[in-house]
């Protein structure tokens, strides 16, 4: 009989409206809202950055694959529009295999850091670095300036933009270098058009803040109320997923388990002394901000914490990413959220995440809460 | 996760027979660590397969033949800078468990007993191999780091079985384990007030403050860039004064901070770039990247000495 009784409250209260939102959930919700997200920080590095003449240049080149050795793969071999800019694979497939899961590109202009393990410290010279990277386009500068230089349309849009094109049958490795940074300042300024939309969660925020309950309801579910409410109050997610990026883009180390056949990936710990080399980063010659001012590079961190960590991605637009996580380890969503509810400890460094001890069903409510994250797919189509 | 109950009674049992677990080669068990001594040098020692078991750790015996990482954590920096090599040979030597260098110096053909051999290389942060198993059996692993200066070899040798269950000890261990139960529950009242007078002193240690106002120094902070939002990089006016008031010049002032809930640092390495007069110091290099309690450490460094201030920051 008792049990009977505390079954049916249980029944009861499950199905019960969420609790209306506090002032500081509704602050914490607002946070992470898309009309707030700052201006587009400015890249000082890279004088064309916000000039649509470089932009559309870029949007070409990332297209193009005759920018490859085998003529056959394109920044959106890999980056594809249709699939939010990343690829469906474990890792990325090109000329070879790459060695990460392919990031996506939506709101990567607000990061001071690319890659996962953050080895660039510009999208311009993030963008250079596939092109000669033998897994990927396979190619090097000189094949890539060569294909400029050939095409009537591309070498007006460049020299329009940078000046003449140098004679790469007498050019020096200088003047060579600095036209293939100018190649990727192009392709940078159209990445840096690629910006997250407005999702479900957003237009749900709008009337949370607007106070109109009946949109409110149309817009979320109970269960992805709760799992707002988990992913605010209880879940530590906002740790690392804040603002409305949904990312700090930080370094962390999460314990995710090694990708088969291959140890655990250093992450950071090796990326920032990559970073320090490249001779394309903030204090190198190509950087067109005098005096470089490089605060990034001045004030980052090395240490022991940055073992196995890598880059926070944003949560925004995951559906159809899979799979998940640096070397796609984890196949869903459900698996992720399983993952930082047991935070094991990690293969290599700290795990800094903690268990989360959540039922399943609040990991239910979190995953359709995430999925609220999600702009329509015709945003980027039509973008393309 | 090591397990800690069978460590634990390892300990006994070696404790009882009275072996020595560093006699049988380079891998023992401290503190319910794993370590491995090369030479002097130890780090910190450990085998998963991810394949099969996840996340969970080995010191040397693995439960089957699969896709096995060892993982060596430095304990001693010198380690980051010597390179390392890492050869897996079968156990040719016949002695099993307790085979030791020398065993392994007298094998005639090494090569042809190695079943896999990392050549040296640099590290600099952590030592990762991998190698999958194709058979059980025993095997014999050989860790040697060259000192870059002198060209010393340092080695470790640690016999280890693939296919082991464990079951050879359990009989053993569960006896064990009733005894210690017993104990408990004979000794458990004593025990009771034990714990009880061990949290009032743990209660009153918390109340002595973790980091003590020394010699009085005040410090404040203000941010001329406006109020601190996280994920932006900023800068801090730091203004120093003493006990009376007084500004605190040419001090030199070293600054580190982090959460202390979640045992991270800052996710950069602030810098004072810049004395500006009348107390006031610029910090730049400044980031928080998420919301919570974090804390600044300022160290403040004069002639008449040195003393660390605590800035609490809730964001």
């Amino acid at each position: 009989m008792t049990v009977g009784v505390v079954l049916a409250a249980i029944w009861f209260l499950r199905d019960i409206a969420p609790a209306p939102w506090s002032d500081a959930e509704i602050a914490l919700m607002q946070s992470l809202w898309l009309e707030n997200l700052p201006d587009l920080p400015p890249d000082p590095s890279n004088a064309v950055a916000d000039d649509p003449r470089a932009a559309a240049l870029g949007h070409r080149l990332f297209l193009d694959a005759r920018l490859s050795a085998n003529g056959a793969v394109s920044c959106a071999t890999c980056h594809q529009p249709a699939r939010r800019f990343t690829d469906g694979l474990l890792k990325g497939q090109a000329i070879g295999q790459s060695k990460r899961n392919t990031p996506s590109i939506v709101g990567t202009a607000y990061s001071p850091w690319l890659y996962w393990d953050g080895r660039r410290d510009s999208l311009w010279a993030q963008a250079l670095s596939p092109l000669e990277d033998p897994a990927e386009h396979g190619g090097d500068r000189h094949l890539v300036l060569n294909v400029v230089a050939a095409d009537d349309h591309y070498k007006a849009a460049y020299e329009q933009l940078f000046g003449e094109l140098p004679d790469l049958s007498v050019a020096n490795a200088r003047a060579v270098d600095s036209a293939f940074a100018n190649i990727g300042k192009a392709i940078a300024a159209f990445e840096r058009s690629i910006l997250p939309t407005t999702t479900r969660f957003d237009h749900y925020v709008a009337a949370v803040v607007a106070g109109d309950a009946d949109r409110q309801q149309a817009q979320f579910s109970d269960d992805e109320v709760r799992g707002l409410r988990l992913f605010m109050d209880e879940a530590n997610y906002m740790q690392c997923h804040n603002e409305p990026l949904f990312t700090n883009n930080e370094f962390h180390n999460t314990g995710v388990l090694s990708a088969v056949g291959e140890v655990p990936d250093i992450g950071r710990a090796a990326g920032l002394v990559q970073v320090m080399q490249d001779p394309f980063n903030c204090r190198g010659k190509f950087s067109d901000d005098s005096p470089h001012r490089c605060a990034e590079l001045d004030f980052a961190r090395s240490g022991p914490e940055l073992v196995g960590a890598v880059r926070t991605p944003s949560l925004r637009n995951l559906d159809g990413t899979a799979p998940f996580m640096h070397k796609g380890q984890l196949a869903s969503l459900a698996a992720v959220l399983e993952h930082y509810n047991e935070a094991p400890d990690a293969m290599i460094g700290h795990n800094e995440a903690e268990p989360l001890g959540l039922s399943r069903r609040e990991l239910r409510q979190l995953e359709a809460f995430l999925d609220t994250l999600a702009a329509p797919f015709s945003a980027y189509d039509d973008n393309m | 996760m090591i397990r800690r109950l069978p460590a634990f009674c390892l300990l006994l049992i070696l404790l009882v027979t009275g072996q020595n677990a560093a006699a049988h080669g380079g891998v023992v068990e401290e503190d319910d660590l794993c370590v491995i001594k090369v030479n002097y040098l130890s780090a910190h020692f450990k085998i998963y397969q991810p394949r099969v078991s996840g996340h969970e750790q080995f010191c040397e015996d693995l439960p089957v033949a699969s896709e096995s990482v060892f993982v060596m954590e430095y304990q001693h920096d010198s380690l980051s800078v010597m390179p390392i090599d890492f050869r897996i040979i079968r156990d040719v030597t016949g002695k099993g468990r307790f085979a030791r260098m020398e065993d392994v110096q007298e094998i005639a053909d090494l090569d042809a007993a190695t079943v896999f051999y990392q050549p040296a290389t640099l590290e600099p942060s952590v030592y990762t191999v991998l190698h999958e198993f194709e058979e059980e059996g025993d095997f014999i692993g050989i860790v040697s780091a060259t000192h870059p200066d002198t060209s010393k070899v340092y080695a470790a040798v640690f016999p280890f079985e693939v296919g082991f269950t464990g079951w050879g000890y359990w009989p053993f261990i569960i006896g064990l384990l009733i005894v210690i139960q017993l104990q408990y529950l004979l000794m458990s009242g004593r025990l009771k007030r034990w714990f009880s007078g061990a949290s009032a002193v743990a209660c009153c240690l918390l109340l002595v403050p973790a980091y003590a106002e020394a010699e009085g120094l005040v410090v404040t902070y203000s941010t001329p860039d406006g109020p601190v939002e996280i994920n932006r990089m900023h800068s801090w006016i730091l203004h120093v004064e003493d006990a009376d008031g007084d500004a605190v010049t040419g001090a030199e002032i070293e600054v580190d901070g982090g959460m202390p809930a979640h045992d991270h640092g800052l996710p950069t390495r602030p810098r004072v770039t810049r004395e500006i007069g009348d107390g006031d110091y610029r910090l730049d290099g400044v980031r928080f990247h998420m919301g919570g309690h974090w804390e600044i450490s300022v160290t403040v460094t004069t002639d008449a000495g040195s003393e660390t201030i605590v800035i609490p920051l809730e964001l």
